[in-house]
């Protein structure tokens, strides 16, 4: 990809007029199309400009197509037709910026009808103008600094510029450094690791311009290399071909520059789904490959400088665990240090979740039938970044180990007392994270009392407790922990035990069935419910626990 | 709206909150070179006015936002290119700041401006 330096003599003997305008156009507008995945990757913002490269491209080719059947050899009536073409296409922020910075370029050539080194400079000049002019309040580390950047280089290089080429030069070489310069002034950029989009866009555009000087290839694009911070390895993996068993990721520092372009051919022969990533001098490459080829790569970048990480994974194992990570993942609130941390005791998934949405910093697994030991819980807040943490056992079995923690950590636990999921359900509504430990624990602690709580499930044995008889297989309702009705069906159940609560005096029910369960029957029977009581509030919610076909939060 | 009920009490956040968000967002869109007061009885477009509110309404119904902008845009950009423009930048600012949805962002173009070279 070297330069053709007889080509190089050749394009500065000859005037820059307008067909020879409109093949620099050309390459700028290619080159600007090749790399437009990496000025895509770049964008920070979900808005405001969609994707830079894109609009960026698709407004350069506006302006390529007022221009191709154009056969005037006047470089003001040809830079006039492109400006035309951007301003008609210009498409997102970007894409209107360009067109301004064209605009102002066609401008600034005067009605030259070739494009010499004085002129080129002050059309830049005008270009940078135009473009400041279009915003109220510029920001700089976008695409208007490296317009500026590149226009006040121009300027500078006038006097010792050789010709229009060289300031062709100066320009890229501005524009780079502008570009590399972004994220120290837009903090945006330099949180997202990245450099600003639309200013990597201008910079192709002069680049595929010296490269068609060069006589340099404009279609293999130099950068799939990517910032090693947008690489995406967690989508990558979710695309595992056959027969691509093994994932490679090699972090190396190549000797001296490294040729992409063979670097490339030679991955493409071991396997797929490659991505270069570039920081700071290092690199880091990832590639899928079957299980014979899994050394090939690491032998191969040996040879191009010094690895200083390799790792190799079997996808296919991998693969099982993301997927069962990302069904179970429970979005836990992030404890801030100093604040108070909440540790839930949870029988199921769904009640995980709902804990989680009300702020709880950390779940232990755990119910009336699988109690947590002491240790269980004490893990879940060990490493928890605060000193200050409340535990909601949620089972009256559960209680004693969770005061077991309490004695034996170090830090400053508080144990509500919580002896039924709603129960702690409604103590989280009291929940303050940034109060004081002692008074949090007590508001939650008295918010226990405002709910009734109901089980539904299937009795194990025979017996008679508190007055009620009940036969082996039977539907039971329990009310705030004490056997209340007998049944034949859930259905029944639940509206034996809705009516021996009182619920007709009170305002909100909650319905969280089991993961024996199917959710339409539970959301028939909520229907049924519903019915029965048209002036209660009833909510179904999947709480995923085990042997209880209901849990039932009455308040 | 613009309420919001926590344990402590109730926020509100007044429209004139808003379009201080929206008015900052709009200086730095690309192409707008101004805003236009609402009422253009008068029929003279003022440029750029310091004062936030002037050429932004904001707008509450039920728990959503709407928001009208007046703009004056630089001649010799492509209009729907910058009107698309600012609009998303408005939605994507007061989104950010406040966490309420914005239903809608209307833009007006009031006006353009003619550079003086132009």
């Amino acid at each position: 990809m070297g330069m053709d330096a007889a080509r190089l003599e050749k394009f500065r003997k000859l005037p820059i007029d307008g067909q020879a305008m409109k093949r620099l156009i050309d390459a700028g507008v290619t080159w600007l199309r090749t790399n437009k995945e990496t000025v895509n990757a770049l964008n920070v913002f979900p808005v405001p400009d969609g994707d830079t490269g894109t609009n960026m491209t698709l407004t350069m080719q506006a302006a390529w197509n007022e221009i191709k059947d154009l056969g005037t050899r006047n470089l003001s009536e040809m830079a006039a037709a492109v400006s035309k073409g951007a301003l008609m296409g210009a498409r997102g922020n970007s894409g209107v910026i360009t067109s301004q910075i064209l605009r102002g370029f066609s401008r600034g050539l005067r009605e030259n009808p070739i494009l010499d080194k004085e002129t080129f400079v002050r059309a830049l000049c005008e270009a940078r103008d135009t473009a400041y002019k279009g915003v109220v309040r510029p920001v700089e580390g976008t695409i208007l600094t490296v317009i500026k950047e590149v226009a006040g280089a121009a300027e500078a290089a006038l006097n010792s510029a050789q010709d229009a080429v060289e300031i062709l030069e100066v320009a890229v070489q501005a524009a780079d450094a502008a570009v590399k310069k972004t994220p120290e002034l837009l903090p945006v950029l330099k949180q997202a690791g990245v450099v600003d989009s639309g200013g990597k866009g201008l910079f192709f555009i002069l680049e595929g311009m010296l490269r068609h000087v060069y006589g340099q290839s404009l279609e293999m694009p130099l950068s799939q290399v990517q910032p090693l911070s947008s690489m995406n390895l967690q989508g990558a993996l979710e695309e595992v071909e056959e027969g691509q068993d093994y994932e490679v990721v090699v972090d190396f520092i190549p000797k001296g520059e490294l040729n992409l372009q063979s670097f490339y051919g030679k991955l493409e022969e071991m396997g797929t789904s490659i991505q270069v990533g570039e920081g700071e001098g290092m690199y880091r490459m990832h590639i899928h490959v079957p299980t014979e080829n899994r050394y090939l790569p690491i032998d191969y970048i040996m040879g191009l400088g010094t690895v200083t990480k390799v790792a190799i994974e079997n996808l296919l194992a991998q693969m099982d665990d993301i997927q069962n990570s990302q069904a179970n993942q429970i979005p836990f609130n992030a404890v801030e240090p100093g604040n108070i941390a909440i540790v839930v005791v949870s029988p199921g998934l769904g009640l995980s979740r709902i804990f989680a949405s009300l702020g709880a910093a950390a779940v232990v697994e755990g119910g009336q039938t699988m109690n947590p030991s002491t240790q269980d819980i004490l893990n879940s807040f060990e490493n928890l970044p605060t000193d200050k943490v409340i535990i909601l056992p949620n089972n009256k079995n559960i209680i004693l180990a969770a005061n077991q923690a309490k004695e034996v950590t170090v830090k400053q636990v508080q144990v509500v007392p919580s002896r039924t999921v709603p129960q702690g359900l409604s103590a989280m509504l009291s929940f303050l994270a940034d109060g004081d430990l002692k008074d949090v624990a007590e508001k939650m602690t008295r918010a226990l009392e405002s709910v009734s709580t109901g089980e539904i499930t299937i009795a194990t044995r025979s017996v008679e407790i508190d007055g009620v008889a009940v036969q082996d297989g039977q539907v039971i309702g329990l009310l705030d922990g004490k056997l209340a009705v007998a049944a034949e069906s859930v259905q029944q159940g639940v509206m034996a035990l809705l009516e021996k609560a009182g619920a007709a005096e009170r305002e909100l029910i909650t319905l969280f069935y089991g993961e024996e369960l199917p959710h339409t029957e539970a959301h028939r029977i909520a229907d049924v419910v519903r019915e029965a009581y048209p002036s209660l509030e009833i909510e179904v919610q999947e709480g995923g626990q085990p042997h209880y076909q209901f849990l039932i939060s009455i308040e | 709206m613009g309420d919001e009920t926590t344990t402590l009490g109730a926020i509100h956040i007044a429209p004139s909150a808003v379009a201080t968000i929206a008015y900052h967002a709009v200086l730095e869109s690309y192409g707008v070179v101004g805003l236009a007061p609402k009422n253009l009885a008068d029929g003279i477009v003022s440029t750029i006015t310091r004062e936030p509110s002037r050429g932004i309404t904001v707008r509450y119904k039920e728990d959503k936002i709407d928001i009208d902008l007046h703009i004056i845009v630089e001649y010799g950009t492509r209009i729907n290119s910058v009107a698309q423009s600012v609009a998303n930048t408005v939605r994507f600012h007061v989104e950010k700041a406040l966490g309420l949805r914005v239903n809608s962002v209307n833009v007006h173009v009031a006006g353009l401006r003619v550079s003086a070279d132009n």
